[in-house]
């Protein structure tokens, strides 16, 4: 029961609160009942199988109104943890525990629904242990076990099994995605960037320290203010909320694009985020092997399925990239305002027109003006209300990348220079335990591409003229103090380092979990496979070798068997023999008691017998502990010719 | 031949010693075996008639010491005392020079007085004034001690309890016994007439004998594993000594011979165990009502 409750404790976190009510009112039910306080529901009917019954109803209109059907995951996963808890109010047979005993088990498969970090299989190999330990008590009907040996000896079986666990873990054939369709709800709530910008969003993401991808480079990392992931590129604006360019043109075409400069290869861990951009670092040109992705005509590399599981993507960078260097149709879409919105910004942008009709002149112009003027880069900046470009460049000048971005390419725009906005990730940060840069939804960026003649699309990142510090040290240098530290660590530096060095630790262990149990997917056991040799990894070659391990495991194991098995001395057999012939004639022989005694009891039941009674034990006794002055094969012979036959 | 002495012998104590065969024979097989016998009951139910009649019917000169709590170790070794004629010091022997002794109520005497038993018991030879005299031989103590919960006992150490082979008890004899008691001659005027069954050279042949009953390296495994119970199963204070254990094999082996079996068998070994081991252990968590011999016989399997 307790491995029940340990098992069902995480799906509470999930669930409606009536159905842990249920839950743990059932499980205080059995106690009381165990304690003979409190009756149980009876077979037949009486009051208490009424309430029982009303429960069940209850829960069942319940499930019924939270979720509107038993099916998905969810409803099934409540309906699977209410009904257990009532068969454990119901419990009356062997085959009832057995069940719930099953049961449990399924709870426990049910969690990594939910859940797959290493505290959760922690918790529920600890609950297996239970589960398996309240199994053997069902056997031992003699209750010859304590609690802590029947603990014990669940833990050693389980221990046994690991060897067989990681035949299967390692060779048994992967297929892409979960082994079962997980119903379509399986993946919401997952927070991450979105494909579209209304100013102020990011900030909800700015506050959050879910990871949302790791890079392990594979020889140098580039430097902090180069590491710019490229995630949704937004060109349309209403004037607050930035989304997409409309399908036709973002699928019609491939980009067109040359890249050069340092090469840089890496390994991206894509966190599930449930939607389709990889974030790669820049435009890196080539599609990556895994998963399946394409690139729009703006450069975004999308995966052709949402990614709702944790994704290993490899791919290889250039420092400079040329991307769509010839005029067409869609860039008009770079220069689309809407009508007759931030008036004063086009005012400031034809000004700047008419001094100078160079983009890039214009470019440093609007960079300077971030430059000069008293903007600052804040996480808290004030709503803006109204036309929130025109309110932010003149009066409240105090926002984030968010704000820079979007009113530096209203400017842009407005000044007839093409640009977009392009949101993902900067920087991140590299944790010394195993070398991986983390990069967390609180790097959220963004910052503006504007198209040049023959040149492209060129990144401008208008916040590193408000904060370089952004850039170049990344965001937690600009956090509140304290951010990210239980709040009475906050004083002490050496607390802090401590609580940081932690913090890396565990996330560089979480990672190895990750990157090498959770992502042990069909491409990671082809490489791990190859590497140990297998030359053709396909599903028969890893039957074939899961049929061979298996047979190796049962061979080493009877080889075990054999050499352990117990040693006895041809008398001793011979004698035994003769035991196991009385035990079938009624007569067992305890283990202590010593051959006379043996004979004399035997001689009770069996007086007519007494004369071969005495030469075998007398055989035996010269055999065995005399000084061996008759033969084996004596004994032999009279042990054979022996039966138990009832006096006539 | 050692079977037909042994059966005189017993014989002749049991005409004495009436129901109470089962002691009789542990306390022969005690003295065949060349160990001291502790004989722990309360007073009046024929201690010092067993020891008498033991003397006797082996044929062992006899002394009886009673021990009193005033006692020295010089009153039961004897002292060294100047003989004026011939100007030397010369050894007055104390009654501890005879072949078998009667330690009464062993336990009323102080430690230190218990201690002058020590080495007589392990070396059959006393020191005085660092001089070592041999005490002869054969030599055996027979001790009687009072239930340790009476009134003026200083109880035996554990090194002194560990030098006793056996322990025996003889209870209180049952209706026909008591009769026969009753009914019958005194038993004093009895010990008295008795004759010797042995003289000290068939005593020493039978004691040979004893040492010669076969032995197997089966029996001796489940000898081994009982001392190993008793270190190991955490159920006594300390396991027991390889005194212990020689003296259960020699004890098992006096057993054999009694009981007529050509070697040592299991059997033989459970029959003495109590009487040897019980009063050499200390259960850790006294249980009064549970025999822990029993439970430790019954947890070891005979090889």
């Amino acid at each position: 029961m307790a491995g029940l409750s340990l098992g069902a404790l995480p799906h509470f976190i999930y669930q409606p609160i009536w159905v842990a009510i249920i839950f743990i009112a059932m499980i205080f039910w059995r106690i009381m009942a165990i304690r003979h306080l409190w009756p149980l529901p009876t077979k037949q009917l009486s009051a208490f199988k009424l309430i029982h019954l009303a429960i069940a109803g209850i829960a069942f209109v319940l499930l019924f109104i939270s979720y509107g059907n038993f099916i998905g995951r969810d409803a099934g996963v409540a309906l699977l943890t209410v009904m257990l808890s009532l068969k454990v109010v119901e419990i009356r047979h062997h085959r009832d525990y057995y069940i719930s005993c099953f049961l449990g088990y399924f709870l426990v498969v049910t969690n990594f629904f939910y859940s797959q970090t290493i505290p959760t299989a922690l918790l529920m190999f600890i609950v297996v242990i239970i589960m398996t330990a309240s199994l053997i008590s069902l056997n031992d009907s003699k209750k010859s076990l304590s609690n802590k040996g029947l603990i014990k000896l669940a833990s050693s079986m389980l221990l046994q099994a690991i060897p067989l666990m990681l035949l299967l873990f390692v060779l048994f054939p992967r297929i892409a995605g979960p082994l079962w369709g997980l119903p379509q709800d399986a993946h919401s709530g997952k927070s991450g960037i979105d494909d579209s910008m209304t100013l102020g969003k990011i900030s909800q993401l700015i506050l959050s320290d879910e990871i949302a991808f790791r890079v392990k480079f594979n020889d140098q990392i580039p430097a902090q203010s180069q590491l710019y992931w490229r995630g949704p590129v937004l060109w349309q604006t209403d004037g607050t909320t930035w989304t997409e360019l409309n399908k036709r043109y973002l699928m019609s075409s491939r980009p067109d694009f040359t890249t050069s400069g340092d090469e840089y290869s890496y390994t991206i861990t894509l966190e599930p985020h449930n939607k389709r951009w990889l974030f790669a670092l820049d435009f890196p040109g080539e599609l990556p092997l895994t998963p399946a992705s394409h690139y729009t005509y703006d450069g975004q590399l999308r995966s052709i399925k949402p990614i709702n599981q944790r994704q290993k993507i490899r791919l290889r960078s250039y420092t400079q990239f040329n991307l769509n260097p010839k005029q067409d149709d869609a860039i008009n879409n770079a220069l689309q305002l809407p009508d007759k919105l931030h008036p004063r910004t086009r005012q400031l942008a034809q000004t700047w027109l008419q001094q100078s009709s160079q983009p890039a002149e214009l470019i440093n112009k609007a960079l300077a003006y971030f430059n000069q003027n008293d903007f600052y880069y804040t996480l808290t900046p004030p709503v803006l209300t109204g036309d929130s470009i025109d309110r932010f460049l003149f009066e409240s000048r105090r926002g984030f990348c968010e704000h820079y971005a979007a009113s530096f390419t209203v400017l842009m725009r407005a000044a007839d220079v093409p640009a977009r906005i392009v949101t993902g990730y900067l920087g991140g940060e590299i944790n010394p335990v195993d070398g991986f840069l983390v990069v967390r939804q609180r790097d959220a960026h963004a910052w503006v591409e504007v198209w040049l003649q023959d040149q492209g699309w060129i990144r401008i990142d208008p916040t590193a003229a408000v904060s370089p510090q952004r850039i170049d040290h990344g965001i937690s240098t600009i956090m509140p103090e304290g951010f990210n530290t239980p709040l009475l660590m906050a004083n002490s530096r050496q607390l802090i380092d401590l609580w940081q060095a932690i913090r890396n630790n565990w996330d560089a262990f979480d990672n190895a979990w990750n990157q090498w149990i959770l992502a042990y997917g069909p491409e990671l056991q082809k490489e791990f496979l190859q590497k140990i040799g297998m030359t053709k990894p396909d599903w028969q070659t890893m039957a074939l070798w899961l049929a061979m391990g298996f047979v190796l495991m049962s061979l080493m194991i009877s080889f075990y068997l054999f050499y352990h098995r117990p040693h006895y001395d041809p008398v001793s057999q011979l004698y035994s023999t003769f035991c196991k012939k009385a035990a079938r004639a009624g007569c067992v022989r305890p283990k202590q008691q010593g051959p006379l005694d043996f004979a004399t009891a035997l001689k009770q039941h069996y007086p007519h017998l007494s004369q071969q009674i005495d030469h075998i034990t007398e055989l035996y006794i010269n055999l065995h502990f005399g000084k061996q002055t008759v033969s084996v094969s004596d004994l032999r012979l009279a042990i054979k010719q022996f039966k138990f036959t009832a006096s006539n | 031949m050692p079977h037909n002495d042994i059966e005189h012998i017993l014989n002749a104590i049991n005409a004495v010693i009436v129901g109470k065969k089962t002691p009789v024979k542990l306390a022969l097989s005690c003295l065949l075996a060349g160990g001291h016998l502790l004989i722990e009951d309360l007073p009046g139910v024929g201690k010092t008639t067993l020891a008498h009649t033991l003397a006797k019917t082996l044929g062992l000169s006899f002394q009886r010491i009673q021990f009193t709590s005033d006692m020295l170790p010089a009153d039961i070794l004897g002292v060294a005392i100047f003989n004026r004629d011939t100007h030397e010091f010369s050894l007055h022997k104390g009654p501890i020079f005879t072949q078998l002794i009667l330690a009464d109520e062993v336990n009323r005497a102080t430690p230190r007085t218990q201690s002058a038993l020590l080495e007589a018991m392990e070396e059959h030879q006393i020191t005085i004034e660092n001089q070592t005299y041999d005490l002869p031989e054969p030599f055996f103590i027979i001790a009687t001690q009072n239930p340790s919960n009476q009134i003026g006992t200083f109880p035996l150490p554990e090194s002194q309890l560990d030098r006793f082979l056996m322990r025996i008890e003889l209870g209180y004899p049952d209706a026909q016994a008591e009769r026969e008691l009753l009914l019958g001659q005194d038993r004093r005027q009895l010990v008295h007439d008795l004759t010797a069954a042995i003289n000290s050279d068939q005593l020493k042949v039978l004691q040979d004998a004893v040492s010669k009953v076969h032995v197997s390296s089966a029996l001796i495994d489940y000898i081994q594993t009982i001392l190993a119970y008793t270190r190991d199963s955490g159920q006594f204070v300390y396991g027991l000594s390889p005194r212990a254990g020689i003296a259960l094999l020699r004890a098992a082996q006096a057993w054999a011979l009694i009981a007529h079996h050509q070697q040592v068998l299991p059997e033989d070994v459970q029959a003495v165990l109590p009487n040897v081991i019980a009063h050499r252990l200390h259960l850790r968590v006294d249980n009064a009502n549970g025999d822990f011999i029993t439970d430790l016989i019954n947890a070891i399997a005979i090889p």
